[in-house]
């Protein structure tokens, strides 16, 4: 009998499926993969170190950057983690409360928008590529209208929000999420149904519910084997006690059950958006809370208290009391935690993210061992992964 | 399995008929600009000068330290931004300058083609951030 | 009636007659292939809510000529580590065989020429199925070659899954084309286009739905076409055995592909839909037969994912291959009962 021998190859950081610059080094059998091992940090900028030397005001804008896809879902972890660290959860008015889950939900939506679209191009389906980006430039666009940025949105503040919601904005959402459904059912008629898509999704990149548990998997990826888990149900932040949500779940552990388990809760975010928009009253979006808040403009420009209220705040920023505090948000791609620890200055002593991914890419190996290359794309498409938030 | 298969090209015929394309043709159309869009920065002109006052406030919120302001003081004692530059290659375009401006002397524009070959090119001074 | 021009009644018109047809077929099926990619581009842009290329020229038709120039003046690289005849030699292993296929594809009845019957097709071989088969086989050859001479992985299991895939759907394509030369009881093309004069219903694709079925999947798969394009599987091989070429050499793979999907979209109109047969003259409906099966194959590739390896093999081996003899097997029992 002939030795056996395998090709080791490397796959990434240049390579259009890993999701960005992921590396993974394959052992390969032929077309069947024996070993993989992923290696992360090729995009690593020292978020947690850069966050250190900033107050916590200017260390916001960092965390736009870690899951690119889904800005305001990291703006609210951080601002929650900030305001449970100031002991000011309490707070927050109404009206800031319901537009973050509100827009926390459009995220979602965003995010599994660009992951179904990422993952069906992997897999050959390109058309639904495009099709799921037409619909993520309309929340792009409500991400202008609303903060000023398409993808780096800061909008969010310590303690509220930081403008408004503009004219016409509610009815904006409302179109979207009218729409919406529509846009799934035609995803699903290119997709679901088709054998090909079956074929490639059914039994594919499997983990049962113990490893994922083991091994620390949250989100879609954990709830699709079966484990009910859900922060904003089991652990709510910002209200989400008060919406009627189911929380989506699948036994099949596989590729395909991922898939319709993430449709699935872009149409649960629509029905928590459109609860959102009935809750929305008018009334403040900062806490009243001086010592943490920014003063109105017109207080600033109009009077000499507002005037050196704002110098206050900008020159010297607030100061949390000595202490640490974890804070949990179900981002679309998982649990997505802050844990920040004050020295008493108005800088984090420290700030450790806990991304999602991160922890989600621990299951690659795992699932891929055994099974073709071909399924390697599709495991990576499969966990959605993003770089910026695995490499910090 | 072949009724999926029809049902899948219908849905892409479908979107073969006019009326379906969503492409912009960037250089002959442009997308609207929101009325918050946070583009290049403007400084805002008061009578026959800017309205800035160099308090400092921006350069000390900015989280890219991209703002540069020296402070002086005209003849008649009003004090004033010698200099004022912004790197707007270290510019993240967050908006923390214009909500810290306490005298609404900074806004931001719509203005978002910023591209250059040369590196001094994007160092926007008071002259040109006026205009 | 006219005789038939041949070598030996007036040797200087045939041979003029037979270089002038050689090059009406060869810039036709060229053209083809040029705007082939333009169709492409600017169907699948459609499907896709995108607008395909519009700046080079009105409508963006001069894109393809504009395509060809940029692949022209890029730089020719040759990987040091490759093994640079084969390297060279491979992308023309692929196109030469795919033309050539051509001259065997009948397009249009009889014409006269100074006073002589000449049959519109380039040459008439009595084994002209078999020629296609091997001609189709010898580009499986060029595919193993790019793949192995780039001495890049990616391009290796590329060209080692394309080689699997086209032998085994050959032989599914080859089975599914007995059937028909069962029917018309010869294998030369010309022969079964008159097998099916006469009328429409004699065409092919009604008495052996099932033949045109097998045998436009598993062409789909010979010339790699999604859902089948696994050697090139961009996503995944990152363009799989093609990835190291560049340059005027990337551009023949890519000629290859559409000149493929051509010849494969004459044979499909030559052994099922009667050929030239139809409303207009012969050249046109066999032309129109071609851009039908072409659009028939882009919109494909805008509507499904791609298969996986083994599925594919599974696929080939036990479903296609034995609905085709099975298929055989059936038109034998009619045949002779
Ligand atoms: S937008 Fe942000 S980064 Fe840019 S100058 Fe203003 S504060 Fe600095
Ligand atoms: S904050 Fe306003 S007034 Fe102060 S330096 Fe900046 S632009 Fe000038």
């Amino acid at each position: 009998m002939a030795k056996k021998e395998t090709m080791t190859i490397n796959m990434g950081p240049q390579h259009p499926s890993t999701h960005g610059v992921l590396q993974l080094v394959l052992e390969l059998d032929g077309e069947t993969v024996v070993n993989a091992v992923p290696h992360v940090g090729f995009l690593h900028r020292g978020v947690e170190k850069l966050a250190e030397n900033r107050s916590y005001h200017r260390a916001l804008p960092l965390t736009d950057r870690l899951d690119y896809l889904a800005p305001m879902s990291n703006n609210l972890g951080y601002v929650l983690a900030v305001e449970k660290l100031l002991g000011i959860t309490d707070q927050i008015p109404e009206r800031a409360k319901v537009v973050r889950v509100m827009m926390a939900e459009i995220t979602r939506i965003k995010s599994h928008l660009v992951w179904l679209a990422t993952h069906a191009l992997d897999i050959g389906a390109m058309t639904v590529f495009l099709y799921c980006f037409r619909e993520r430039e309309a929340i792009m666009d409500m991400y202008e209208k609303l903060s000023g940025a398409r993808m780096t949105s800061n909008y969010f503040r310590v303690g509220g929000l930081s403008l408004d919601l503009p004219e016409g904005f509610e009815n904006d959402v409302l179109e979207f999420i009218d729409a919406m459904p529509g846009h799934l059912n035609t995803y699903e008629g290119l997709l679901t149904g088709n054998k090909i898509w079956q074929k490639r999704t059914i039994g594919v990149a499997k983990i049962s519910a113990e490893d994922a548990i083991d091994i620390g998997l949250t989100g879609p990826a954990l709830r699709a084997s079966g484990v009910d888990w859900d922060l904003r149900r089991d652990n709510p932040y910002s209200g989400y006690e008060d919406y009627d949500f189911k929380v989506i779940t699948r036994d099949g552990c596989d590729t395909f059950d991922r898939y319709t388990a993430r449709l699935d809760e872009m149409r649960e975010s629509c029905k928590i958006i459109r609860q959102a928009l009935d809750k929305l009253q008018p009334g403040p979006i900062l806490a009243d809370e001086p010592s943490v808040c920014l003063p109105a403009k017109k207080d600033v420009v109009n009077s000499i208290e507002g005037l050196i209220h704002q110098f206050k705040i900008i020159t010297e920023g607030f100061k949390p009391e000595e202490g640490e505090i974890y804070q949990g948000v179900e981002a679309p791609k998982g649990e997505l935690g802050y844990y920040m620890v004050s020295d008493g200055t108005a800088n984090p002593f420290r700030m450790k993210v806990r991304p999602p991914s991160f922890v989600n890419l621990q299951a690659l190996p795992q699932m891929i061992e055994g099974s073709m290359i071909a399924d390697v794309v599709a495991a990576i498409g499969t966990l959605d992964i993003v770089l910026g938030e695995i490499d910090r | 399995m072949i009724k999926e298969f029809i049902q899948g090209l219908s849905i892409t015929a479908k979107h073969l008929l006019p009326g379906h394309t969503t492409t912009v043709e960037y250089p002959k159309q442009k997308l609207e600009i929101a009325e918050r869009f946070r583009g290049l920065h403007r400084l805002v002109p008061d009578h026959d000068r800017e309205k800035c006052v160099a308090c400092g406030l921006c350069p000390t919120v900015c989280p890219a330290k991209c703002i540069t302001v020296e402070a002086g003081e005209d003849e008649n004692g009003v004090k004033y931004p010698k200099v004022y530059q912004i790197d707007m290659l270290r510019c993240i375009f967050c908006g923390y300058c214009v909500e810290a401006c306490p005298v609404e002397a900074i806004e931001m524009t719509g203005e978002y083609e910023l591209a250059s070959y040369k590196r001094e090119d994007f160092c926007f001074t008071k002259e040109r951030l006026l205009k | 009636m006219p005789e038939m021009l041949s070598l030996s009644n007036d040797p200087i018109l045939f041979l003029s007659v037979m270089v002038a047809k050689i090059l009406v077929v060869f810039i036709v099926v060229v053209l083809i292939v040029a705007y082939a990619t333009y169709a492409e581009r600017k169907i699948i842009g459609r499907m896709q809510t995108r607008l395909g290329p519009t700046m080079t020229g009105p409508l963006g038709l001069l894109q393809p000529i504009a395509d060809g120039l940029k692949l022209f003046f890029k730089e020719d690289i040759i990987p040091a580590q490759s093994s640079k005849f084969a390297f060279i030699l491979a992308p023309m292993m692929i196109l030469v065989p795919a033309f050539i296929t051509v001259a065997v594809i009948p397009f249009g009845d009889f014409i006269t020429v100074g006073g002589y019957l000449v049959p519109l097709h380039i040459t008439d071989l009595n084994v002209g199925i078999l020629y296609i088969l091997a001609m189709a086989g010898l580009g499986v050859y060029g595919i193993v070659l790019a793949g192995w001479a780039s001495n890049n992985k990616y391009s290796l299991i590329g060209g080692i899954r394309s080689a699997a895939q086209m032998v085994s759907y050959e032989l599914a394509a080859g089975l599914s084309m007995i059937a028909v030369f069962m029917l018309s009881e010869t294998l030369s093309l010309r022969g079964i286009v008159d097998a099916q004069a006469g009328s429409v219903l004699n065409w092919y694709i009604f008495s052996q739905p099932l033949a045109f079925c097998l045998f436009v999947i598993t062409s789909l798969a010979e010339i790699n076409r999604t859902p089948f394009d696994l050697p090139e599987a961009e996503t995944e091989l990152v363009s799989g055995f093609c990835t190291e070429y560049s340059s005027m050499k990337y551009a023949l793979f890519f000629m290859a592909e559409y000149a493929n999907m051509i010849v494969v979209s004459a044979i499909t109109a030559t052994l099922f839909l009667g050929g030239p047969a139809g409303p207009f003259a012969g050249p046109i409906n066999l032309l129109l037969k071609i851009f039908f099966f072409m659009f028939l194959f882009i919109w494909i590739r805008a509507t499904f994912p791609r298969v996986r390896y083994d599925q594919l093999m599974f696929m080939g081996w036990k479903v296609f291959l034995p609905l085709a003899l099975l298929n055989i097997v059936i038109t034998g029992a009619v045949i002779v009962f």
